[in-house]
């Protein structure tokens, strides 16, 4: 039993990461209907701004958790007035090649710099782990759990207990009823690139400190999202957040209790077991996409 | 009717989906606190017409002047912030939301201060809908959720109401009571350009009609001068 729950503990922390990853998305999704195929990509360059700024800047980790956030939220911006917009007008699958590409550029620009070398992010805080029972709950455990448990109530807070939250409810039901009580949709679908955006950094910033970095991070952070946002119901933002710390527990357990190699594939079968069995998830509700 | 000052000019205006020509050149104004009610069959650009104004499409050519301001190449959110609000005829409410929230958000981008004023003002107009203030958008009948779609307008406080189609699909009873609101409206002083298919409510409440056919302004005047003999009307729309 004591095992269980540590392997629970731990899957609940990691599947927080995996929660922050598939909110992101699909706080892209549901704004824009756009599955952000290179987000893993993304997420990665969080991670390595913080590295950098770290580094070979030598800045605070905090100070430098706060400038990646806003450089990613800055880049969410630009991709979409720079990249989304202007092909608004061509074929959907459109954006699926673009933001494939933009995400392999990335990759591609971090492969340049580093190579494929990993990189150990040094520890934040040096939390000594306490015990709950005989469970032991480690530094890295609270901090992300804190952190995250923090930012979901300040993001589901802002969109269901404030004006804001209810203009973006009311931009993902009708964008034409949004832009007939005067929302600007254009910038509304800027705005969420660059908060899904941020939001991704910040999954990457806090998973940093407790792997190792390279180029190639963002490909196990991009199905984890996806198997979260699965598992949860696409387009579900409350779904996400369940599925990915379903998804985090499950891998825990399966790798475990079956066989360690399982873990890594753990978000695969997820896919293909919901898709199969239940396709709109736990949570999941129709989205109308345009095509 | 009182004449004031002209709100809306619409000169030598074309528009175009693709290469399909659907506006072809109309030319039209409205006075403050006149009532212009835009008829035509199918497909002769009444909407079109609405949703040039309103920015929701693009002119190939024209003009469109409100208040002195030239808003033929300005985006539809400001257009809006201008206060030129249009009622469109599928409503586009937000289905999830309550009656409330749809309500509010009329008037979160324009007339934030008055929010709780207009709300008042839009239940004194609607008050069935301040008996469903808590239900979801989506659960209300069509006549209902028309009433939503003109007090989310209204919430706004318009300079300038647009209203598609405000009887497209409702029963009876429902176009009645539309008909009654929107007199309410002109009673209270609103600029409406309103189109319609319904004749006995857009004569009912117009000072002023014209008629579209093939995209250009076929015929038009004032409602009073027919004195209730809208054959001649009909005729010109549809034969």
């Amino acid at each position: 039993m004591d095992i269980f729950l540590q392997l629970t503990l731990s899957g609940l922390s990691q599947g927080a990461i995996f929660a922050l990853i598939a909110l992101s998305l699909t706080v892209v999704y549901r704004a824009t209907t756009i599955v952000n195929f290179g987000h893993g990509d993304f997420v990665m360059a969080g991670a390595f701004f913080v590295y950098v700024l770290v580094i070979y800047v030598e800045l605070p980790y905090v100070f430098a958790a706060i400038s990646a956030v806003l450089i990613m939220l800055g880049m969410g911006l630009g991709v979409s007035r720079g990249f989304i917009d202007p092909i608004k007008a061509g074929p959907h699958i459109g954006f699926a090649m673009m933001s494939i590409s933009l995400g392999y550029v990335l990759r591609g620009g971090a492969r340049f710099l580093w190579g494929r070398e990993v990189f150990p992010m040094p520890r934040v805080f040096d939390i000594e782990p306490f015990f709950i029972g005989n469970l032991v709950v480690t530094g890295d455990v609270l901090f992300i759990s804190a952190i995250v448990a923090v930012f979901l109530l300040i993001f589901f807070f802002i969109f269901y207990r404030t004006t804001t939250g209810v203009i973006i409810q009311a931009v993902y039901q009708s964008e034409r009823g949004a832009t007939l009580i005067g929302v600007n949709v254009r910038a509304f679908h800027q705005s969420m690139w660059g908060v899904g955006l941020a939001m991704g950094a910040l999954a990457g910033i806090l998973i940093a400190p407790i792997s190792l970095l390279h180029p190639d991070l963002g490909a196990t952070f991009l199905i984890r999202g996806f198997a979260a946002m699965t598992l949860g119901g696409f387009g579900s933002l409350g779904g996400a957040v369940v599925g990915g710390l379903l998804l985090g527990v499950a891998e825990q357990l399966f790798g475990f209790y079956i066989n360690s190699s399982l873990q890594d594939i753990t978000a695969y079968l997820i896919i293909v077991a919901v898709l199969v069995i239940r396709p709109a998830g736990l949570f999941g509700r129709t989205v109308t996409v345009r095509v | 009717m009182d004449t004031h000052n002209e709100v809306l000019s619409v000169s030598g205006l074309h528009v175009s989906y693709g290469t399909k020509e659907v506006l072809r050149g109309i030319d039209y104004n409205i006075s403050e606190r006149e009532v212009v009610a835009v008829l035509g069959a199918n497909g002769s650009g009444k909407s079109t017409s609405l949703n040039a104004i309103s920015g929701f499409v693009g002119a190939s050519s024209g003009r469109i002047v409100f208040n002195g301001t030239d808003i033929t190449e300005l985006a539809a959110h400001k257009i809006f912030r201008l206060g030129v609000i249009q009622v469109s005829q599928a409503r586009d409410l937000f289905p999830g939301l309550t009656v409330e929230h749809n309500l509010r958000l009329g008037a979160a981008v324009r007339n934030r201060e008055e929010i709780e004023q207009r709300l008042e003002v839009v239940f004194n107009y609607f008050p069935r809908l301040s008996e469903r203030r808590n239900q979801q958008a989506r659960s209300l009948s069509g006549g209902e959720q028309q009433m939503v779609a003109i007090g989310r307008a209204v919430m706004a406080n318009p300079k300038l109401l647009l209203l598609d189609e405000p009887s497209g699909g409702l029963a009876p009873q429902f176009i009645n009571e539309i008909g009654d609101i929107v007199q309410a409206l002109k009673d209270d002083g609103a600029t409406m350009l309103m189109v319609e298919q319904n004749l006995s409510l857009a004569f009912k409440v117009a000072d002023r009609f014209i008629i579209l056919r093939d995209g250009m302004v076929s015929d038009g005047g004032f409602v009073k001068s027919l004195e209730g003999n809208h054959d001649e009307i009909v005729r010109t729309i549809y034969l």
